[in-house]
């Protein structure tokens, strides 16, 4: 025990010089990306193909048919183009970054053709450059598997990949929150009600999930008179159709069948009972479906079957030769409960809909909630791809056999159906290339284009560029979910909660402030999201899951379902339901048992997958519909917690929980107590640790259960602005622009967060000595005063380096064919102490504002054009890479740049409990207050004020510990809650009376308080001070990149006034605000002077005869040329000629004046002229008259 | 009051002298003399340091402005640096500050040929003065292995990479730029008057006086073996008050009166090694002399109240 303590101590002190970095946390992050792809390669691809319906090209004059589908996908790796066909080279992501390029490799799709019922002829077709994403499968780095493989590919040491490369930037596909699939949901929308005449606001929602993954929701809604519609999409139309029809057409059975499964729900001897969900109102409402089918004299299923296939031929494409037995089938196959092959299934899945939906009509069960992540799940980027791909495919396909028929059916007779050639030269004809481009588009700018819509909520911001500001924002692009876009713009804020049930799957601290807060939320660490392969990384077969979940069911106590198999309903029997499939019924009594049951063989991983979702919802009175909900499939959340009803052995008792099951499961928190359950509900389940609620941000800080919870929220924020290391791999970016730390920390005190993701690799900070304390009046509101002399020495130093990519390609494409390359000016000798002979600047070259930083010349006009450094500040070049693809000219060039970004008065700094502060003042060393005793001065003061109304009390708690820390070289964890971790035996001391020891046993203050004396005086200060390291971050924001100053300069083309906009040196608004401030001051001359003298002040002619202001015109007076020449001899400047005006409308100068106004007033006046409005001006002499 | 002189004649003991470390006694002055003379120390006695850096080759992994900046901080032996002249007065170089008189060149050529990082130090710095090089620590006589202490890193190298540049170090003064500061650390505390109530003290046991004499962090108090409260170390009191508070805690205030002597101050002086700490000390002093001299001679010449006006006069004390 003691040995084992000293090697934990060792390697708490000094984490960072572990050899062997441990990545495999930090990938764990990132893996429902990765995964989700590489199961689209690998599998979800091929079943998509295959689920595109085949089409077929008839040529009538030689009755020939043609049947044309998708065989197999290929992807390949990424290779470089070159002009030998049998060289290959890997492309790297690396060089994709720099060179602009997109990360793809070559698609292939066999095309399988097949003339009448002759043998079936493939072909395969490439499909355009397909992007790959880092780290999948198909990705060169996913070979490369320790730091020192990745960083030979110059990469960095820990990348988790997880994106895309497009035209050299990073983008990731944001997982969005989608409602849970293959559950029916019960919801209340006033929508409902406008569907047509009698329908009410409710109805019972499921969005069923094919294998391929697309998705096709379907609505039961309920009508006023007591039947139910059901409604589906078809091409963006709704389709409404009475239930009673569906049921019939879906099996044959008999209306007393029907009325009998529909009533089940309901017994005599239960009515009103806890659990009971039927009422007699479900027989009557039975007997109103059976009656409204019968109204349209439809008996037999076959003549249910002719209906809808009457009906929906004309909007089931490609199906317009067909029977109406077929059409009919299609649509029930194609748009009706899609997650099921099997009518009876469907069948059985429609009486459980209505009776759910009759018993949220009778108040017998509330409706479920739409926001609530225990209905929801999430669109994971192999999904996204997969749907967007297949409706591509499908249309591309229907646009073949347009083209084909076409070709066959015209008048040319140069084509020919039966020669495959001719039907290739069509294919290459449609664009297959196309496709690739689609999704590299889709990935590039986030928009689908879709007729469809693919049943998702929003066709915009799918994509994210991962910025790489810092690692935490970087990191968090790939945990954060997010709502939809739609729900930003609502009003109300309901969606925006932050709701119980969301515990432990999404972080209650980080989510952004404003206006996408509760929208945009971030998983917690330990959330994951379960994927296609199980722990050993072999695909999952679902179908043979399914079939062993079903044997364990029958074998505790489930009776299968079976067709014209009645079953009991609630209270006596509940349904069970796989994946959105009635598969039998249970006794209610017997239920409990095997849930338990079931959770003990999930443990074990014994016969049921570790990630199945058990969600047993108990009986209530009138509480949600109850039932045994089974759940296997991908996308869902899933979380590990300990299972403590069955003694297992240690370390074996974590079970995987999703958000469904969570609600109705006794989960003790360490930090909770008995979380109010006493004896009647013991806990069966325990947290792992109480920061399991928090995201990656939010568990690194330190003490955060001792925040006030907004300043952690401002953290979470703060910590994603920070300036930090942001690449190991710095040398080898192209990024557009990079914040670097020069001189960073590891912070002294700690959460185990912290190690175990490796942030040391990016750290984003210093441990800085902070005075508590009012010392020069620099620190009030917030701001600080830093020590000069730490600067000096390097505190907070940093860079912003920014790549200029010059393509001259790109350029010249778009204006003239010239061709044009870097090249230096021979004649303009200025520009050679700063650019080379190549046309590109020195490595290591500072280059000042307005001077060139590269020259080009065209080869046609001969000209050179220097390309000149924009904004205010001196810049040093850091490095120039080249694009040698065209060996002969020299086209495209990545220059990096350099800015040192020294601190400065200005700069926001903040420390890791959203105090955010900004340098006010560098404050000379000799002046900051020193130590009597170590002669210490603080590299930082702020002000006392700062703590009172936020309490922060983690920061004072840092500052202590990181001092003890300091004194005994060790680092100090201040994981959140650790203290309800502990045995209840060392549970004696409190943390204060921890670290305060650590500083008594060095000589300081228990308090952590020094005496201090003054640096400008000497003189002891009346008050013990707060002094002590506090890890500090300095954050993006910089004075440099957002002063903005004006005397004079540009005006507005029409109005005259000072344009807006920094970046052209434009002036500050002042508003309309500002106006009533000065007005209300009564600086009416400061006023004129702003608005007025300062801004459009402009002296306008104006006729007193008619008032006009815009009927003056200027003379021009006859030269004369004698005067002119005397003066230019005698050396003067030419004479001003009185200005002689004359008015236009009175054809006389006689009333001609002189008036002061700003110039928009006259651009009115000019604005009314056009609509035919007068403006005239009545001039007087003098105030009143 | 004419006529009547506040002049003291403040007294220097000296305890104890390392070349890097001081530690001295200050009396018969007071807060603001002592004062001054810290931040003298700190501030403004003059150093040579590298200022400007020419870098010819550099592939290192750290940027320009970074290792220039490294350099910068590297203390130099400055024993002539108050001698010398400063580059912006200097008269022989027209004050661009590359002369012998104002200047010292460096020269830094290294690269790296071996498989194994080549860590580059300010030992490999060269000097074009014998007087003026990178502070050697290796042979203060702790106990690290003297062979393996070859300075401070500049830079780590790698395989072919090559650092070559040329440095121009001056004289300058810590309020310029810290680099410049001969001083790591120079504070002072006022001498503590401790005194004991030992009637009151009798009245107390045994376990409440080792109570009263853990309750201050520093070692101040101590029990003899004739079980009385002494003072071992009145200097380690840091006036913390903790032992008063206690003292009042136990229901006994007087127990303990401790006050400072607002005339003795006790100076501990650390030098970054660019200065040896005594000799920090005089220059100290001689740098404040300057400065007197100088508010004295413009006492005497009327230009200080074209300049200041009034306050001129002020300054002169009229």
């Amino acid at each position: 025990m003691e040995d084992q303590n000293e090697g934990k101590n060792k390697a708490m002190s000094r984490p960072h010089l572990l050899q062997e970095k441990d990545y495999s946390a930090l990938k764990e992050l990132f893996s429902h990306h990765i995964e989700s792809f590489d199961h689209m390669v690998d599998n979800g691809l091929e079943t998509m193909l295959l689920s595109i319906k085949p089409v077929e090209v008839l040529d009538s004059f030689f009755k020939l048919k043609l049947r044309i589908w998708f065989g197999k996908p290929e992807i390949f790796p990424p290779q470089k183009e070159r002009t030998s066909k049998t060289m290959h080279d890997a492309l790297y992501p690396f060089e994709c970054r720099q060179a602009k390029l997109s990360y793809t490799g070559k698609f292939l799709v066999d095309i399988c053709f097949q003339y009448g019922d002759g043998a079936v002829i493939r072909e395969k077709f490439n499909f355009g450059q397909f992007p790959i994403m880092l780290k999948s499968k198909l990705c060169h780095l996913r070979a490369a598997d320790d730091s020192k493989k990745l960083t030979a590919h110059k990469e960095e040491p820990s990348e988790m990949g997880g994106y895309f490369i497009l035209k050299g930037l990073e983008r990731v596909i944001r997982l969005l929150i989608l409602p849970k699939r293959n559950y029916p949901m019960s919801m209340v929308r006033n929508s409902f009600r406008d569907r047509r005449e009698g329908y009410s606001d409710k109805a019972v929602v499921i969005r069923c999930v094919r294998e391929d993954q697309s998705a096709v929701s379907v609505k039961l809604y309920y009508l006023n008179n007591g039947s139910a519609r059901l409604g589906f999409w078809i091409q963006g139309r709704e389709y409404l159709l009475p239930v009673g029809i569906i049921l019939k057409a879906l099996v044959d059975t008999t209306d007393h069948e029907i009325y009998v499964n529909l009533t089940c729900c309901y017994n005599e001897e239960y009515d009103r009972v806890k659990g009971s969900v039927g009422t007699q109102l479900v027989g009557e409402r039975a007997k109103i479906i059976l009656d409204e089918v019968q109204a349209l004299s439809l008996f037999t299923r076959a003549q249910c079957l002719q209906h809808i296939g009457e009906h929906f031929q004309p909007v089931m494409t490609g199906m317009q030769n067909c029977s109406y037995n077929t059409v009919a089938d299609a649509v029930l196959r194609d748009y009706i409960f899609v997650h099921l092959d099997n009518n009876h299934d469907k069948f059985n899945l429609l009486i459980f809909m209505l009776q759910k939906l009759f018993s949220l009509i009778d108040q017998t069960s509330v409706l479920d909630n739409p926001d609530s992540l225990q209905n929801q799940e999430v669109l994971l980027p192999g999904h996204l791809i997969t749907i967007y791909l297949k409706e591509k495919l499908q249309d591309w396909l229907l646009r073949l056999q347009r083209l084909l028929q076409e070709e066959t059916d015209g008048e040319k007779k140069k084509f020919e159906l039966s020669s495959l050639a001719d039907v290739k030269k069509t294919i290459e004809k449609n664009a297959p290339k196309q496709m690739s481009l689609a999704i590299e588009n889709m990935l590039k700018t986030g928009r689908l284009v879709t007729q469809s819509g693919l049943d998702l909520q929003q066709r915009a911001g799918m994509t994210v560029q991962a910025e790489r500001l810092n690692f935490l924002r970087f990191l968090s692009h790939f945990r954060a979910v997010h709502r939809g876009a739609s729900f930003a713009g609502l009003r109300t804020t309901s969606v925006r909660k932050l709701l119980p049930e969301s515990w432990g799957f999404l972080c209650p601290v980080h989510t952004p402030d404003g206006e996408p807060c509760g929208l945009l939320n971030h998983m917690t660490a330990s959330c994951r999201i379960t994927s296609y392969y199980d722990s050993k990384g072999n695909i999952k077969d679902f179908f043979k899951i399914r079939e062993s979940i079903l044997r364990v069911l029958t074998t505790i106590g489930m009776i299968p379902s079976a067709p014209k198999l009645v079953k009991g309903g609630p209270p006596e029997e509940l349904s069970v339901l796989l994946d959105g499939r009635i598969v039998g019924s249970m006794r209610s009594d017997k239920i409990e048992e095997a849930v338990t049951y079931l959770r003990r063989l999930k443990v074990s991983a014994i016969s049921i997958p570790v990630d199945l979702e058990v969600g047993y919802i108990p009986l209530s009175m009138s509480g949600a519909y109850p039932g045994l909900y089974l759940f296997t499939s991908p996308s869902r959340f899933v979380r590990p917690v300990r299972n403590i009803s069955a003694p297992a052995e240690e370390g074996n008792d974590l079970e995987l929980i999703g958000p469904f099951e969570q609600v109705y499961m006794e989960i003790s928190c360490p930090d909770g107590g008995d979380g109010g359950r006493k004896n009647v509900f013991p806990a069966t389940h325990r947290e792992i640790h109480p920061t399991n609620i928090l995201s990656v941000v939010g568990n690194l800080t330190p003490w955060s259960d001792h925040n006030q919870s907004p300043r952690n929220m401002y953290q979470c924020q703060m910590g994603k602005q920070t300036m930090g290391f942001s690449s190991q791999a710095l040398n080898c970016r192209a990024d557009q622009k990079l914040y670097h730390l020069q001189t960073p920390q590891t912070p002294i005190v700690r959460t185990k967060a912290y190690e175990k993701y490796c942030v040391d690799d990016y750290p984003l900070g210093t441990n800085a000595i902070v005075a508590v304390l009012a010392y020069s009046g620099y620190d009030m509101e917030d701001a600080m005063v830093l020590n000069k002399s730490s600067v000096d020495r390097g505190l907070c130093h940093g860079h912003i380096y920014q790549t200029e990519t010059i393509d001259l390609t790109e350029q010249s494409a778009k204006s003239d064919r010239a061709q044009r390359v870097f090249r230096r000016s021979y004649l303009d000798k200025s520009s050679h102490q700063l650019i080379d002979s190549d046309g590109l600047p020195y490595v290591g070259q500072r280059i000042n504002p307005h001077e060139p930083y590269c020259t080009i010349y065209n080869e046609i006009t001969s000209q050179t054009t220097n390309m000149k450094l924009k904004g205010s500040e001196p810049v040093v070049v850091d490095y120039v890479a080249v694009d040698v693809k065209n060996k002969t000219h020299l086209q495209k060039a990545n220059i990096r740049f350099r800015r040192s970004r020294n601190p400065v008065i200005g700069d926001k700094f903040s420390s890791r409990h959203g105090q955010k502060g900004v340098c006010s003042q560098l404050w000379p060393d000799i002046d900051m207050p020193f130590s009597g005793v170590t002669g210490m001065r603080p590299d930082l003061i702020i002000n006392p004020h700062a703590f009172p109304s936020r309490m922060t009390i983690a920061m004072l708690l840092e500052s202590i510990a990181a001092k003890g820390g300091a004194l005994h070289g060790k680092f100090v964890d201040a994981t959140p809650f650790s203290n309800t971790m502990k045995d209840a035996e060392s549970e004696s001391s409190s943390l204060v009376d921890e670290l305060g020891s650590m500083l008594t046993a060095s000589g300081f203050n228990y308090h952590g308080v020094e005496v201090l004396y003054s640096g400008v005086y000497g003189t002891e200060l009346t008050c013990e001070i707060f002094i002590g390291p506090v890890y500090y971050q300095r954050l993006r924001h910089m004075v440099s990149d957002k002063f903005q100053v004006r005397s004079t300069g540009t005006v507005d083309q029409v109005t005259r006034q000072p344009i807006k906009g920094r970046k052209r040196g434009g002036g500050i608004r002042f508003g309309e605000m500002e106006r009533d401030s000065l007005l209300a001051h009564g600086a009416a001359y400061l006023l004129h002077d702003r608005l007025h003298t300062s801004s459009d002040h402009h002296i306008a002619d104006v006729c007193s005869e008619c008032g006009s202001i815009l009927t003056a015109s200027l003379i021009q007076p006859p030269k004369q040329k004698m005067q002119e020449e005397v003066r230019k001899i005698s050396g003067l400047p030419p004479a001003r000629e009185p200005k002689k005006v004359t008015c236009l409308a009175c054809r006389t100068s006689k009333g001609m004046e002189t008036v002061a106004m700003p110039y928009v007033f006259k651009y009115l006046a000019a604005e009314l002229a056009a609509m035919n409005i007068k403006m005239t001006l009545k001039l007087s002499n003098g105030a009143g008259a | 009051m004419e006529g009547v002189s506040y002049q003291r004649f403040p007294r220097i003991k000296i305890r104890e002298v390392k070349d890097d470390y001081m530690k001295f006694e200050l009396r018969d002055t007071d807060a603001s003399i002592a004062n001054a003379l810290r931040r003298v120390m700190i501030a403004e006695v003059p150093t040579i340091a590298i200022d400007l850096v020419e870098i010819e080759v550099n592939s290192s992994v750290l940027n320009d402005e970074f290792i220039s900046h490294r350099l910068g901080l590297i203390p130099l032996t400055s024993e002539r640096a108050m001698s010398m002249r400063f580059s912006r007065d200097c008269d022989a170089c027209d004050g661009d500050g590359q002369c012998e008189y104002c200047s010292v060149e460096f020269y830094l050529r290294v690269k790296c040929l071996s498989d194994q990082t080549l860590d580059v130090t300010s030992k490999d710095l060269l000097s074009s003065d014998h007087t003026v090089v990178p502070v050697d620590y290796s042979d203060a006589s702790s106990g690290f292995d003297n062979s393996t202490n070859k300075g401070i890193i500049i830079v780590k190298l790698r395989r072919g990479q090559e650092l070559r540049l040329r440095a121009i170090a001056r004289k300058g003064i810590a309020k310029d730029h810290a680099k410049w500061s001969p001083a790591a650390t120079v504070t002072f505390m006022y001498e503590p008057d401790i005194y004991i109530n030992e009637d009151m003290m009798e009245t107390l046991t045994l376990e409440e006086k080792r109570e009263l004499v853990d309750s201050s962090p520093t070692k101040v108090f101590g029990i003899d073996p004739e079980n009385k409260v002494i003072v071992v170390d009145a200097e380690a009191y840091t006036y913390d008050d903790e032992v008063l508070k206690k003292c009042e805690a136990m229901g006994k205030p007087g127990l303990i009166e401790i006050h400072a002597k607002e005339d003795s101050f006790i100076f501990t002086v650390e030098t970054t090694g660019a200065v040896k700490a005594s000799q920090l000390v005089l220059n100290a002093i001689e740098v404040l002399k300057q400065k007197l001299d100088a508010v004295r001679l413009s006492d005497d010449t009327v230009e200080a109240d074209d300049q200041f006006g009034e306050l001129g006069a002020h300054m002169r004390g009229g």
